[in-house]
């Protein structure tokens, strides 16, 4: 008997072209849409090479520093390149402004360096920090060296090498470095969060496959239903076997989103994949839980059930991340509780945790809540099941 | 009057998902609208900086401190290693310092301490470590030079506040009008999915086959019904469009009400009468109610992606925009794009946009055609 429902109930769900979009296909398309939009934002978001342009007028061209420190920046060879620079008449470089093709040029009048930019923004700061740089080096060199000519004078040398002193000067500010190091995790790339809400969302899509899976053993709810329970068998075995039915559904469905994610849309998991595979399926165990229990507790029809579910995701999609990866965030750091009871938090957050935390702590966290909360809604599924009698339908 | 009073009916079933795209809407649209001043003057760019001080708030220690929180925003997260690493991935803050203990002897000493950071690799956090390469550089060569730890100090002050000028030529309000493009692109997904959702259930409703053959036998004449028919559908996108403009006048503002804001409402009206033409189309393909629903997040979605409505069209990658090209949102939101650079309004720098208005409206053309041969096919009820 337990066979014999278990193949039936999984063909009756792949036989459901509608559950099958929403459940299987629909997670894929969504995917392939963030690839698409996403896989782009973190380059862009880097420092690119800047094309500028400065002023070639006289004062430029017999200024040693600018000349120097903007050669070096806009060396095409070199790690720290930072400009693209071109030397144009001041006529060019308006033009070039207007036609959007610098963010802003450099010009150098009566000493002081002035920028002309269109709008204020990152490069145009990075430009503008730069050229501050130059000042406040000349300024730096010029202060030291009267300084040290004061004392080289107080010390009763009055044949001083004017020159020597601002080239050691210069030198020396030069190989002034900073030490500074970078202590941050490599893997930074918020937009795998995306794909992680994806996971879960189809997790707990696996809810509906569940939930539909059940109406076909509830009297109230199909005809198959009155008939089963009518029929002599142990109620508990057929629900028992409908309820696996739609976990193995599920199960291959988040396999393919997996396979699809991984190969294809080449998301990173992290390393430790039998630990994402365990999440999968405590998840997709959580998502049909929750199936489970909207349907045996509502008394509506499959429409609204499935309306209910899907609304349910959503918004807990919507509440770790999906639509907009800062509310998570937001919500993780303001109301941290909403996040703990969100299944589909719980999941992306036990994602999140195998990819950017080495420690597991966090993750066994999520997996624990994910437990917790599949067997409340197992529990209260068994009791709205129990003694269920009908006198009429 | 029937169809119309039918038309409202069902309507009025399918208000709930109407009004789910509406707070998209006006959720994203106004989530991106936070007030930033309208300035001509030049503003730096601010990264976000968190501060970790792990030495005492004293001398040369305090005065990186003021320097750090003067060139950037301070962010304040709790002292807890995790909260920090997670605001560092959620990009709360750009950049994180790790001032060491002792720093401020050991800088005296001339021992140049190690200072660990952690940054998210981004523009800002580039910005950040500039500022505080630069500040380092400049204290190190001068503790080199001065004994006095505040005449290092005043120094190091004094250098750093010698700023360039910086110069705006533009006059354009580049920051409201940005938010209208955001708001306008973020309408592509809202005009779309409302479109096609009301207009198939509607006409997947009136070709329900026993409704169908009633109203073929009915008096009325077929003509008449068409017309009917389409003119209800055209009028709820015209309130739709409608609906979706005032709000932008609330949502944008001021922006709305000059020249550049009258190209935007026109702009979307153009690609409005695109989307009513698309939805009939995809409803007299589609006869199951209960596809409708993957059908609208599948193409409503979709074009929304693929052509920048959600994540800006400068950050898509280029494969992505060649494939969008097939598709009308893309024209419309690269004009909505084109908007936000038109420095001033004349008929040389209106001509990308016209054309793209051109090109949105041969896509109308095209669907209406396809829908005429579509429907000549499917008239007959078996």
């Amino acid at each position: 008997m337990f066979i014999h429902n278990l193949k039936y109930a999984i063909k009756t769900l792949f036989r459901d072209k509608m559950l099958i979009f929403w459940t299987f296909a629909f997670p894929i398309i969504l995917g392939t849409f963030f690839n698409m939009a996403f896989s782009n934002i973190e380059n862009s978001e880097k420092l690119e090479i800047i094309d500028i342009a400065i002023v070639n007028n006289e004062e430029f061209k017999n200024n040693e520093i600018y000349k120097d420190t903007f050669k070096t920046l806009s060396d095409e060879n070199s790690e720290d390149r930072l400009f693209n620079t071109q030397y144009v008449t001041e006529e060019k470089a308006k033009e070039l402004l207007e036609n959007d093709e610098i963010s802003g040029y450099l010009l150098l009048e009566n000493e002081t360096p002035k920028i002309i930019v269109t709008t204020s923004g990152i490069n145009e700061t990075i430009l503008k920090t730069v050229t501050e740089e130059i000042t406040q080096t000349s300024e730096i060199v010029k202060s030291i060296s009267e300084s040290e000519i004061k004392k080289q004078m107080a010390a009763g040398n009055y044949k001083i090498d004017y020159e020597k002193i601002y080239k050691e000067i210069i030198e020396k500010t030069q190989k002034e470095e900073a030490k500074i190091t970078n202590i941050s995790n490599k893997n930074l790339s918020y937009t795998m969060i995306e794909f992680y809400t994806l996971i879960s969302m189809a997790c707990l899509y696996g809810g509906i496959l569940g939930m539909v899976a059940i109406n076909q053993n509830l009297a109230n709810m199909s005809n198959n239903g009155k008939r089963i329970s009518v029929a002599p068998t142990s109620k508990g075995k057929v629900i028992f076997s409908s309820v696996i039915a739609s976990y193995i559904a599920q199960i291959i469905g988040l396999s393919l989103l997996f396979i699809y994610t991984i190969f294809v849309l080449k998301v990173d998991y992290g390393t430790n994949l039998p630990l994402v595979i365990l999440l999968g399926m405590v998840g997709s165990f959580a998502g049909l839980s929750m199936g489970l229990a909207v349907g045996t507790v509502l008394k509506a029809n499959e429409g609204m059930k499935t309306g209910i579910l899907i609304s349910i995701t959503m918004l807990g999609c919507f509440l770790s991340g999906m639509m907009g990866i800062t509310m998570k965030y937001i919500i993780d750091k303001n109301v941290p509780i909403i996040n703990k009871l969100n299944p589909a938090s719980m999941i992306t957050d036990g994602l999140y945790s195998l990819y950017y935390y080495d420690t597991l702590d966090r993750y066994f966290f999520n997996i624990t809540s994910l437990l917790i909360f599949a067997f409340v809604m197992i529990g209260i599924s068994i009791f709205s099941l129990r003694r269920q009698k009908f006198e009429k339908l | 009057m029937t169809v119309f009073r039918t038309f409202l009916k069902v309507l009025n079933k399918c208000k709930v998902p109407i009004i789910m795209y509406t707070v998209m809407l006006i959720f994203f649209g106004g989530f991106n609208m936070q007030t930033s001043e309208n300035s001509t003057n030049f503003v730096a760019s601010k990264p976000d900086i968190l501060i970790i001080n792990q030495d005492k708030e004293e001398g040369i220690t305090k005065n990186l401190i003021n320097y750090i929180e003067e060139n950037s925003k301070i962010i304040e997260i709790k002292n807890d290693e995790e909260a920090i690493n997670d605001a560092l991935f959620y990009r709360d803050v750009n950049y994180i310092i790790y001032i060491p203990e002792n720093y401020r002897q050991d800088f005296l000493d001339g021992k140049n301490p190690e200072i660990k950071i952690k940054s998210t690799g981004d523009y800002q956090a580039s910005l950040a470590e500039m500022m505080l390469e630069r500040y380092i550089k400049v204290a190190n060569t001068y503790q080199k030079n001065i004994n006095s730890e505040q005449e290092i100090i005043n120094k190091i002050n004094e250098t750093l506040s010698k700023e360039t000028q910086v110069q705006i030529t533009s006059k354009l309000d580049t920051n409201n009008l940005k938010k209208a493009t955001f708001y306008y692109n973020f309408t592509n997904y809202s005009i779309l999915a409302g479109c096609v959702y009301v207009i198939c259930l509607i006409l997947s409703s009136f070709k329900e086959e026993k409704i169908a053959k009633r109203t073929i036998i009915s008096s009325m004449n077929y003509k008449k019904y068409n017309r009917h028919l389409l003119l209800s559908n055209s009028l709820f996108a015209m309130v739709l469009w409608i609906f979706y403009v005032l709000l932008s006048f609330i949502l944008v503002g001021n922006v709305m009400f000059t020249e550049h804001g009258l190209i935007y409402i026109a702009n979307s009206f153009v690609f409005n009468i695109c989307a009513v033409t698309i939805a009939i189309l995809i409803g007299n393909l589609v006869n199951n109610k209960n596809a409708i629903n993957g059908i609208v997040n599948v193409v409503a979605l979709g074009s929304s992606f693929l052509c920048g409505a959600f994540v800006p069209m400068e950050w898509l990658p280029d494969s992505v925009l060649k494939i969008a090209h097939i598709l009308p949102s893309y024209y419309f939101i690269s004009s909505n794009e084109m908007i936000t650079g038109l420095e001033v309004v004349n008929f040389e720098g209106m001509r990308p946009i016209l054309f793209n208005m051109g090109i949105i409206l041969i896509f109308t053309i095209v669907f209406v055609l396809i829908n005429n041969i579509v429907s000549k096919k499917k008239r007959k009820i078996g």
